[in-house]
């Protein structure tokens, strides 16, 4: 038996690949945590357009229920937004695009690296280095940031981008060296804030969307690896997120080589890889995959529900990764961001991390 | 001149070439010839879409080439459905398509409405982040037998519910078919909010719909 670790201890040995106590734990509550603040109703638009209430929430989270990193996930419009795209912000709910910019193939030649010191993309900056001042001591933290094809697909619509990809590809590899300047700025803000690492969303890699070929010409080949090289030169570690049906993982996690990847599973689809099999393919063995926890659970599922499905996937995880020689390393997580709506159920994240420490237990 | 078979196999081709102006060329051509509207339709631009389908269905060809052959049987569809005598519509089965209220992310929603079309029925897109009040109003002023929602995102899934629960308290749920899609949708939330079927492959969800058999 390994004695108890803070977790902050917890989480660097699994990134480490050294024994844990328990599996980390890590259910991706970022906007829903703001209800722990005040009065508990606090808006998503007051929660993401001040860096203070921002970082106050994971801040929050952290306090309350006790998790093993922090990853400060605001949503994916925030870059499209500061490029001029119209979000559309409801009060208790995840924003997103409902105007873009790109109605012609002219268009994308129009598109710009916005201010990063103005806009949401300034308040994820601030936010974040507000989170590394607060955190940083406590568990192992990092920033999210969309990647460079996410950010394109939102500020031109994903059908649009998709088959202007196929017809017409010069001019989406100019706008893709803009999305990727604009990342390239937030990396360097980003390197100066005291992250440890940033959580790219590369969405796109999916097979239910592109092949190897096509993922490959628009991000994994040249701007997602010039990325991950930038992140890591400015003194952070490179995660990736991609809650996608099927991931492309022989890239994202063989290829780009993430310290973290988190991902989701669905079992209504075909060849969605399974927390089993992941780990028995190797990807858990030099990395630590995250998930695959439903986020729906948090909104439909009873606390009881919550502790089943985490105990199950708690023995799963152990079962596979005993077969595998206990080398490979997971997280228990929420596939995606746990729903930051009103009628989200705050006590199921409690029981998920409650019952992580009580099956998760490690042996050697 | 060009016979009927050629003409057909231009429309096939089009679709198969992701070419949207052949499309539209063969499509005109077609009604110059006198062939009939549907038969260009369901021999020709449906043909070339269905291979499509079957192609993305074993990952031989992804999004990109789906949605611009796609692009190109609409194109051909402009041409010729406005042709289609109405009296020959009368027998089609009709559908509504739609990304629920508070939800934007239309691509899967729109692959099936690709597919319906191939599959020969006569659909109205009511496009995305549609009221339950609006889409329940089409359905009913139309009297639609088949009613396919979508969504992405996990919040905006109770406005599938919402929509059926309409249907039910106007007394027209009985008269359709309720189908739902998305990744966080499952058949035991299909059942739960009282729809008929989930499916999370548009080419099975329509040929769910053609038999009522997966």
């Amino acid at each position: 038996m390994v004695k108890e670790m803070t977790h902050i201890e917890r989480a660097q040995a699994a990134l480490k690949g050294e024994k844990v106590d328990r599996l980390t734990c890590y259910p991706i509550a970022c906007g829903v945590c703001r209800r722990l603040i005040g009065d508990g109703k606090m808006t998503y638009r007051d929660w993401s357009e001040d860096p203070k209430k921002f970082a106050e929430s994971f801040l929050a989270g952290q306090q309350h229920y006790g998790f093993d990193f922090a990853i400060g996930l605001m949503d994916l419009s925030v870059m499209a937004g500061d490029m001029g795209a119209h979000v559309r912000m409801d009060e208790q709910n995840t924003p997103f695009v409902d105007k873009h910019i790109v109605n012609c193939m002219e268009d994308y030649d129009k598109l710009t690296v916005p201010d990063i010191t103005k806009g949401r993309t300034d308040v994820l900056i601030k936010g974040t280095e507000l989170i590394a001042k607060k955190l940083n001591d406590k568990v192992v933290t990092s920033a999210f940031v969309e990647g460079p094809l996410l950010a394109l697909s939102q500020t031109a619509g994903a059908e649009r981008l998709f088959m202007d990809m196929f017809t017409d590809p010069t001019p989406i590899h100019r706008a893709l060296k803009v999305t990727t300047e604009y990342d390239a700025e937030i990396i360097k803000a980003m390197g100066k804030t005291g992250i440890e690492a940033i959580c790219w969303d590369y969405l796109w890699g999916n097979y239910a969307c592109l092949g190897d070929d096509e993922y490959g010409e628009f991000e994994g080949n040249e701007y997602a690896p010039k990325l991950n090289k930038m992140v890591q030169d400015n003194g952070m570690a490179v995660a990736v997120h991609n809650c996608a049906d099927l991931p492309h993982l022989k890239t994202q996690i063989g290829k780009f080589k993430p310290a973290i990847y988190s991902m989701a599973y669905y079992p209504q689809i075909e060849g969605s890889p399974t927390a089993t099999k992941v780990i028995e393919n190797g990807y858990a063995d030099h990395c630590l995959v995250a998930g695959q926890i439903d986020p729906q659970l948090f909104m439909r599922g009873t606390v009881e529900q919550s502790t089943e499905v985490t105990k199950n996937l708690c023995q799963e995880v152990k079962t596979a990764l005993c077969k595998r020689g206990l080398k490979s390393q997971y997280c228990i997580a929420s596939g995606c961001e746990i729903p930051p709506t009103e009628n989200c159920r705050l006590e199921n994240i409690q029981a998920v991390v409650d019952a992580t420490a009580e099956y998760g237990k490690m042996e050697y | 001149m060009t016979t009927k078979e050629e003409v057909l196999e231009k429309l096939s081709n089009a679709v198969l070439k992701y070419k949207r102006n052949d499309a539209i060329a063969a499509a005109n051509e077609s009604l110059t010839i006198g062939v009939n509207p549907i038969d260009a339709i369901n021999e020709g631009l449906v043909k070339g879409m269905s291979i499509i389908g079957d192609r993305y269905a074993v990952h031989q060809i992804y999004l990109p080439q789906v949605l611009t052959a796609a692009s190109a049987m609409y194109g051909g569809l402009d041409v010729l459905l406005p042709k289609i005598p109405k009296e020959e519509l009368s027998d089609a089965k009709t559908a509504v398509t739609c990304v629920v209220e508070g939800d934007v992310h239309d691509i899967g929603k729109n692959i099936v409405k690709t597919m319906l079309t191939a599959g020969g029925f006569v659909v109205n897109d009511l496009g995305k982040d549609v009221a339950p009040e609006e889409i329940a109003e089409t359905m009913e002023n139309n009297k639609v037998d088949y009613l396919c929602m979508s969504t992405l995102m996990t919040p905006t899934m109770d406005n599938m519910k919402k929509t059926i629960d309409i249907l039910k308290e106007d007394g027209y749920r009985g008269n359709c078919t309720v189908t739902i899609g998305g990744p966080p949708t499952s058949p035991a939330f299909a059942k739960e909010i009282g729809a008929d079927h989930r499916d999370s492959n548009a080419q099975n969800a329509v040929g769910w719909l053609k038999t009522g058999k997966d």
